[in-house]
């Protein structure tokens, strides 16, 4: 392979266990994340990736290149341009034997070829491969294309769970990346993997983004179709997927999707409106509060009083008799001895509530007959392998959107804890959920009580023992609870803004990453799983699935 | 059998070690003529001669136009000669009853070539190991260079030496009679391996003239002067052949003694230097040197940098030598457009600069303070070196 430069070892910067230095030419393009094979000890390897590239000349101060001008005039010209070179700091990640002797000064430092690059970042023979994406590596001729493969088990259980997703939007196609790796999940469970299965629940939060996604992708440019190929992967949109709307009687009142092709989707059995039935699921009343700040848990009180049904809540039937019933609270207040529920609180809780009746279509009274209306919970209930259920929330208001996104988990957990009667074979063993704007329901500023948190740090800590995999994304990691981030095993880092770098979170990244991150183009990720040895800067296809230019 | 190489020595001499203090002579001992690199006495002006062909030339000029037409052109300049040498008093011995000092220096010379302004690769290099005894260190009377280098080869077999794969290149040997003019051993000594290292450069010289590497469209710049002691051998053979070699070949010196610049007339002109404006030449003038009475030079000055953003007056100021050759060159000195082409290209490799890393920056070319660094990072540092002894 291609020699670019040889160890330097100083006093000031001696070759590490960890790390070393060598120079290149000034004109050797190489990049961050690139892999380098240094010569060493009893004829093993050493590799190294790039983590920094400083240029330098022997000018010992800016003035003397002012000087070097002649005094400053921009055109003057010289016969000789001053010494320089680059030096690049690298990180260690292995030695072919195992020699962890730092390397030694005057060692040749070479390019590596792909079955280097997959030896060093440890990406031979992984089990249970799952594409993750692909690594390019230098420039021209030189330029070396790696496909990446994640194990499975350090992604969906059961060694590791949980990923997590930031960047800023539109940037960082959080999404398109999330959809490939599900994609590539359902196809690797379809094909080839028999003794477990999976299901998949997708919130759609944004416009029309998952609304089609089992329709294919026309404009997928040739880049992109060979990306996948080389892969090894189908050109193929998703399979098996329902979708569920939030009821209104004209569906466009509470979606983004466009009412024809709803219909379509109707006519094909896959498309599904979803309600709330008062007596079924009252239980999940708590959830339409979960961001308001409750600090002396009053409305929970209130809820349980209701859903207990406690005083004249007893044989109320559907949301307008509740409502009618809370209406009396907060006029008299409890009339009975216990009185520790204050008016102003029963005012507080009907004014809320009242918005959330009224705005909130699919609280209703009965489901239509002919299979067209469902309820999400019963659905998910019989959530079959291979399932894919989309739920629309992009158009409901924010509270809405925590209620009916609580409710999912919450059925997904009754569902894989066994509260349900289904035989356990015929339940998938594994529910992935994607959800993007995390922010909305596990950031740092959801009050502490939030029914909506207390689920997903149930879900983040316990769900890879039940099968349960949360992938989800947000716009700035550090906005996110501590224990919802810190149970991922899988951090997927798109684009970002310098702010955010400088966050506690991305602490421990060397500076060059933090400022690659602000730099990354679309489809490109910086990736963190406990397998590879290092993070690795990967790019990805665009999805294979419809894609509305409008959103 | 001893394994110190001081040990050694004082045995084969009949001597005695004193262990004294070791140190670099470099920056202990300063040789009073090293602070110019043109050595007055030994070279003096041809009155009433001009050192170009265009003798009408009599006060300054301004080579700026001719520079700046040059400069897109390829330079003239391909190869830049540096030689340099370290030397360190290594230890006193006693030789019948004189205390002698023993010195010991590493020589480097290199020339490096600019193959394009990104590329600078050297183009040939020597380094070596000297050491320097007293002429009275040979025991017996008879041929004192037989008895050094055998002392050489004996010395090269050292297990210090052999381990550390060092070898002396020369045992070089200097004048061990007391000099009246107080002149000190060390300098003496120091003396032979100066002239070791000049004996070096004009090798490489001699090699790339042989490769056909240095010819009119490259010359060769080399570091200082080019008065070499040697020529006072006077062979005559041997001068052709150096004066042939030296064809392409100008020497450059960044220091030079104002009070031995002189115009025609043989008048003190260094004032006129010390006025030069930028960019401006004086005419050449002819000297010869006094050892071997057919060496004749041409010699001018230009000025590279502004008056104003220098230290001192000769600062930015280089003295610029050519040896004349041929019989015609001899009699009417260089062409004056070669003087001015040589002059023009001079004064475009006057960036970048080394300021902020030597001193010298304003009269420093850049290749050559490179060549001269390159050297420099070549040496064994001096606790390694001073450690051998």
């Amino acid at each position: 392979m291609k020699k670019i430069g040889k160890i330097i070892a100083t006093e000031k910067a001696p070759t590490t266990v960890d790390e070393f230095f060598f120079w290149t030419d000034k004109k050797q393009i190489i990049k961050p994340f690139d892999v380098v094979k240094v010569t060493h000890l009893n004829d093993s390897v050493t590799f190294g990736v790039v983590e920094e590239i400083s240029h330098l000349t022997d000018g010992a101060s800016f003035l003397a290149g002012f000087i070097s001008s002649d005094f400053g005039e921009v055109d003057s010209k010289s016969y000789t341009n001053r010494i320089g070179m680059n030096y690049i700091k690298a990180r260690v990640v292995g030695n072919t034997k195992n020699i962890y002797t730092p390397v030694l000064d005057g060692a040749i430092v070479t390019l590596a070829d792909s079955n280097d690059v997959t030896k060093a970042l440890g990406l031979e023979n992984i089990k249970n491969p799952l594409p993750c994406g692909i690594i390019e590596m230098y420039e021209g001729e030189d330029k070396i294309k790696v496909p990446v493969n994640f194990n499975s088990h350090f992604l969906i259980g059961p060694e590791g769970a949980h990923l997590n997703i930031s960047g800023i939007s539109g940037l960082a196609s959080k999404t398109s990346y999330a959809m490939f790796l599900l994609k590539n999940i359902q196809e690797r469970y379809l094909k080839k993997v028999k003794d477990e299965s999976v299901a998949f629940v997708f919130l759609n939060v944004k416009g029309r983004d998952l609304l089609a996604i089992d329709e294919s992708n026309e404009e997928l440019p040739e880049n992109d179709k060979k990306m996948y190929k080389d892969l090894g992967l189908e050109i193929k949109p998703f399979d098996n997927v329902k979708y569920f709307y939030p009821y209104s009687k004209d569906i466009k009142s509470t979606t983004y999707a466009d009412i024809n092709d709803v219909k379509n989707q109707q006519e094909l059995r896959k498309a599904f409106q979803y309600k709330y039935l008062f007596e079924d699921d009252k239980d999940s009343l708590d959830l339409l509060f979960a961001n308001i700040d409750d600090p002396t848990q009053t409305m929970e009180s209130i809820v349980s009083y209701i859903t207990s049904e406690e005083g004249t809540f007893n044989g109320i039937t559907n949301w307008e008799d509740l409502k009618e019933e809370i209406k009396k609270y907060q006029e008299k207040g409890d009339t009975r001895k216990d009185k520790t529920i204050s008016v102003l609180s029963w005012r507080k809780f009907y004014r809320l509530f009242r918005k959330s009746l009224e705005r909130n279509l699919f609280f209703s009274n009965s489901l239509k007959r002919d299979g067209s209306e469902v309820r999400l919970r019963e659905s998910i209930k019989q959530i079959q392998k291979n399932n894919i259920f989309v739920i629309d929330i992009a158009k409901l208001d924010e509270e809405a959107q925590g209620f009916v996104f609580g409710d999912v988990m919450r059925a997904i957990y009754d569902l894989k804890l066994g509260q349900i009667e289904r035989e356990d074979s015929e339940i998938p063993s594994k529910i992935i959920i994607f959800i993007d704007e995390l922010n909305k329901y596990g950031s740092k500023d959801v009050p502490k009580n939030s029914p909506i948190l207390r689920q997903l740090l149930d879900i983040t800590e316990r769900g890879r023992s039940l099968g349960i995999i949360l992938f989800a994304a947000e716009q700035f990691k550090s906005d996110i609870h501590d224990r919802v981030k810190g149970n991922c095993a899988t951090h997927a880092f798109g684009r970002t803004n310098v702010i955010e770098v400088s966050k506690s979170d991305f602490q421990y990244m060397p500076s060059v990453y933090k400022s690659m991150l602000t730099r990354l183009e679309q489809g490109e990720y910086i990736l963190q799983n406990p397998i590879f040895r290092s993070p690795l800067n990967i790019k990805f296809p665009r999805p294979l699935y419809k894609q509305f230019k409008n959103g | 059998m001893t394994n110190k190489i001081l040990e050694f020595i004082a045995n084969e001499t009949n001597g005695k070690c004193y262990q004294s203090f070791r140190y670099c002579a470099d920056d202990e001992i300063r040789m009073p003529t090293l602070d110019y690199e043109d050595k007055g006495n030994e070279f003096s002006l041809i009155k009433n001669s001009c050192g170009e062909t265009d003798t009408s030339l009599k006060t300054i000029k301004s080579i700026k136009e001719t520079a700046k037409k040059v400069i897109n052109n390829d330079p003239l300049f391909h190869f830049f000669l540096d030689g340099s040498r370290r030397t360190y008093k290594v230890d006193d011995i006693e030789i019948n009853r004189n205390v002698y000092p023993v010195i010991a220096g590493q020589i480097g010379v290199a020339c490096c070539q600019r193959q394009s302004p990104d590329q600078f690769k050297c183009a040939e290099f020597e380094r070596y190991f000297v050491l320097s005894l007293p002429r009275a260190a040979n025991p017996n009377i008879g041929d004192a260079k037989l008895f050094f280098n055998n002392l050489k080869d004996k010395v090269n077999k050292l297990s210090i030496l052999e381990k550390r794969k060092i070898h002396f290149e020369k045992i070089l040997s200097y004048d061990s009679k007391k000099h009246e003019d107080g002149t000190k051993y060390e300098h003496l000594g120091i003396a032979t391996i100066q002239d070791e290292m000049i004996e070096a450069e004009k090798k490489i010289v001699a090699s790339l003239y042989d490769k056909g590497l240095i010819n009119a469209n490259k010359y060769l710049i080399k570091d200082g002067s080019l008065q070499y002691k040697p020529m006072k051998t006077g062979d005559f053979k041997e001068l052709i052949k150096i004066k042939n070699h030296y064809k392409s070949v100008i020497g450059v010196s960044k220091m030079f003694n104002p009070e031995l610049c002189r115009d025609k007339d043989g008048k003190s002109n260094a004032d006129k230097i010390a006025e030069l404006k930028l960019f401006h030449r004086t005419p050449a003038y002819k000297y010869k040197s006094e050892m071997v009475g057919n060496v004749h030079f041409a010699i001018w000055y230009v000025r590279i940098r502004e008056k104003e953003h220098s230290a001192s007056p000769f600062a930015g100021v280089l003295k610029i030598e050519k040896i004349l050759i041929t019989d015609d060159e001899i009699e009417n000195g260089v062409e004056s457009s070669e003087v001015d082409l040589i002059t023009a290209n001079i004064i475009n490799e006057r960036n970048p600069v080394c300021y902020g890393k030597d001193d010298r920056w304003a009269n420093h070319l850049y290749p050559i303070y490179l060549t001269e660094t390159f050297i420099k990072s070549k040496y064994l540092s001096d606790i390694n070196f001073l450690n051998l002894f």
